[in-house]
């Protein structure tokens, strides 16, 4: 999923400073799943401003609302008429769902509640890890299902590097583990080490940021 | 029971949001809520504590109450297990929120009980109502 987490509450409190009427908008999907930007969130979030904003002498007053999915028009579209008496929308959903909202809605001040930091799976209740980097050019099948663009503090083509320790942890931090190592042991369990030292074709990094900006035409879902 | 209405004649407001089992069967709420004096409470009775969530937290202290007091089962002693155990970090996530804002987290408080007679639950609140007027005699305004 894509996660993401509130900015500082002050960053928030201080970006509505010239604000009158404020729509918080939430995200059921993605947001939702990271605690960030959800139901939960938005009822959590909402209150907080508004003591903080009456704290500093302002009278923001601040509403809510959800959308099942803040990165479809279809779903933003439903939002229509309670944009109207807002001047900023405060979106909590990931950078796609924000922007969505400032095309849908121009006139209006749209600002973001939550940095959007990566693509993670949920390990357990509370904890989220990195999984995919959206690199355009999967190596997974290479690397035994372990992902060195997301999960390599250096995003390393070939490791371990020489910063693994003893216990396989990476050098950048001792609660981390090394994904290199853990390639190697799943490796080894699978008797495929030799896989592991074939010469692979350099990775394409034309298919992601660093083409320019994504942008996908596929004429057989055209209408 | 409705919200209580805006402050009157500087009393303070405090909720009280208790497990069905932190307060003795036979304790009239009603009469203990009324005995604080310069403090109007408002209680309200979960049937675990574990119903706490921290949006309704903020939204009573941001629209109707000074400050929240809740009682909840002694760790180990909940019904439903680990109740009492969420509600307490919940309202540690709460009272840290609280904190980034500049809103006293005194103002939000937990307290432990099973079967508390009349008097113990008189003091929790007594003793919340206290903790809030200390925070707005020391400058800290809402």
């Amino acid at each position: 999923m894509i996660f993401g987490e509130w900015k500082p509450v002050e960053e928030i409190v201080e970006s509505l400073a010239d604000s009158t009427e404020v729509l918080l908008v939430g995200c059921a999907t993605c947001v939702a799943e990271c605690a960030a930007g959800g139901e939960k969130e938005v009822e959590t979030l909402a209150p907080l401003l508004s003591m903080a904003l009456k704290k500093k002498g302002s009278s923001v007053e601040i509403k809510t609302a959800m959308l099942e999915k803040q990165c479809e028009y279809e779903f933003v579209e439903m939002l229509a008429e309670q944009v109207e008496k807002a001047d900023t929308l405060l979106s909590l959903a990931c950078g796609i769902g924000v922007q969505v909202l400032a095309e849908r809605f121009p006139d209006k001040r749209v600002l973001p509640g939550v940095n959007t930091s990566a693509l993670t799976v949920r390990e357990e209740a509370g904890v989220w890890a990195s999984r995919c980097a959206a690199c355009g050019d999967c190596v997974l099948g290479e690397t035994h299902g372990f992902c060195p663009v997301a999960r390599c503090s250096k995003s390393l083509m070939n490791g371990p590097c020489g910063g693994t320790s003893k216990d396989g942890k990476c050098e950048v931090g001792e609660e981390m583990d090394c994904v290199w190592n853990q390639i190697v042991e799943r490796a080894e369990a699978r008797g495929e080490l030799d896989s592991l030292v074939k010469i692979r074709k350099t990775k394409d990094w034309s298919n992601t940021r660093h083409g320019g900006p994504k942008k996908v035409v596929r004429k057989e879902l055209r209408q | 029971m409705n919200e209580m209405t805006e402050s009157q004649n500087g009393e303070t407001r405090i909720v009280v949001l208790y497990c069905q089992h932190s307060v003795g069967n036979d304790v009239d709420i009603t009469s203990c809520a009324k005995s604080v004096a310069g403090v109007r409470v408002r209680p309200a009775m979960m049937p675990c504590s574990s119903k706490v969530q921290v949006s309704h937290l903020l939204s009573i202290l941001d629209k109707e109450a000074d400050g929240v007091e809740v009682i909840v089962c002694p760790e180990g002693c909940c019904e439903l297990l680990i109740g009492s155990k969420r509600a307490v970090k919940r309202i540690e996530y709460a009272r840290g929120l609280l904190d980034d804002i500049g809103v006293g987290p005194a103002r939000l408080g937990i307290s432990h009980g099973a079967g508390l007679p009349a008097d113990e639950f008189v003091k929790r609140v007594a003793a919340r109502a206290e903790a809030v007027m200390n925070l707005e005699e020391n400058g800290e305004n809402r």
